[in-house]
């Protein structure tokens, strides 16, 4: 049978690649070295696959269909919106296991969209060119990887309730799987950052240690009763990822979050928070 | 305007290869086929991207259709039509 072995809530931030140089020296490479970290827990974590759990940015979904929550289970490539250094290749999809995640979810009031084949965006492809292929790496195997994408950044938004059932769900699911995976989930977003907004550029660092603090301690409850129009005033529409958090939090059913890296960047307009969710 | 028109128009102009190439080809052709007034048109093509969002748009989408489509990509440039606050976009290159 398939098992949890923990995960991460990581940033998936595109002005890093864009303008690395833009903040000071000592806080981008803190903000580099943390997805090293990363690479390096989830290689230690033995995962045999990731699941990483992130949101369009109203790229690769258009105005014909929205979906509230959609799972790759075909082939895989990304990201479309390609970077200085995240350039687009391809995934290695685990299909039998996204196959019975969705084929699971229908059996118990989940019907997921499906992506056949599917091209990410780099809310998918940052964490996972910098940990799950970095972590291949260090490990020298292949580390499989899933995307899941909710609608966290494009209205009408999965509700925080629905995300925690999702959660739920998919804890429930992967934990079914009759093979052998050692199986991490990556939540990836936030925290706080204004996107094409007047305020781009803000970073608000109260709010990211309130979302970090209910994070490390497990507080998915105090999380998801952070209203919308809590997290847009201090967090802004980019910090709707949170759902991206909680839906990770509760498919781990984690029991306590460990911060590794915390950073206000405001040259890269967002505060980066990096947390290893822990089974034990 | 709807804003569910005016977000489908942006999005084909932020992802679309086919529609770029006709919007730069004839921009009011291009937009010829969808139910727009003559303002809404010039909303469009004057990139006025501040009223887009007064409208509802998706700050993803006119930030995506000002990059890909509009003379002058810079995001500074973006941020001045949006009426930026400057102590945020000061930190903000290029």
């Amino acid at each position: 049978m398939a098992e949890i072995v923990g995960g991460f809530l990581v940033p998936h931030d595109p002005v890093m690649f864009v303008a690395p140089d833009a903040p000071p020296a000592e806080q981008a490479k803190a903000v580099w070295d943390a997805y090293e970290t990363c690479a390096k827990r989830l290689a230690e974590l033995d995962a045999s696959t990731v699941i990483i759990i992130g949101n369009d940015h109203y790229m690769l979904f258009g105005t014909t269909c929205l979906p509230q929550y959609c799972i790759a289970t075909g082939h895989t490539e990304g990201p479309l919106d390609q970077l200085p250094g995240l350039k687009k290749e391809e995934i290695p999809n685990n299909e039998s296991l996204a196959r019975y995640i969705s084929n699971e979810g229908k059996a118990s009031g989940f019907d997921w969209a499906e992506a056949r084949s599917f091209t990410t965006d780099h809310s998918f492809s940052i964490p996972y060119q910098l940990i799950v292929k970095r972590a291949s790496e260090i490990k020298g195997t292949t580390i499989k990887a899933i995307p899941v994408y909710i609608a966290s950044a494009v209205d009408p938004f999965i509700t925080k309730e629905r995300c925690i059932e999702l959660g739920r769900h998919l804890n429930s699911a992967i934990t079914q799987f009759p093979d052998a995976e050692k199986v991490a989930v990556i939540g990836s977003g936030g925290i706080s950052h204004w996107v094409g907004t007047k305020e781009s550029g803000r970073v608000n660092e109260a709010f990211d240690r309130q979302v970090i603090e209910h994070c490390c301690s497990m507080q998915v409850d105090a999380l998801a009763a952070l209203t919308d129009d809590m997290v847009l005033e201090n967090g802004g529409n980019g910090a709707m990822e949170i759902r991206n958090f909680i839906c990770a939090m509760t498919a781990i059913d984690a029991k306590r979050g460990h911060l590794i890296e915390y950073q206000p960047v405001p040259q890269w307009v967002t505060g980066l928070g990096f947390i290893e969710l822990c089974v034990e | 305007m709807k804003r569910d028109v005016l977000e489908r128009i942006l999005w084909s102009l932020s992802v679309d290869r086919f529609s770029k190439s006709k919007f730069k080809e004839n921009p009011e052709k291009y937009l010829s086929r969808f139910p727009l007034a003559p303002e809404d048109v010039e909303m469009i093509l004057s990139f006025d991207v501040k009223k887009m969002q007064e409208m509802g748009v998706n700050p993803m989408l006119t930030m995506g259709y000002w990059i890909e489509m509009s003379p002058d990509r810079r995001m500074s440039s973006y941020n001045k039509k949006l009426g930026s606050d400057a102590q945020y976009s000061a930190s903000i290159k290029g």
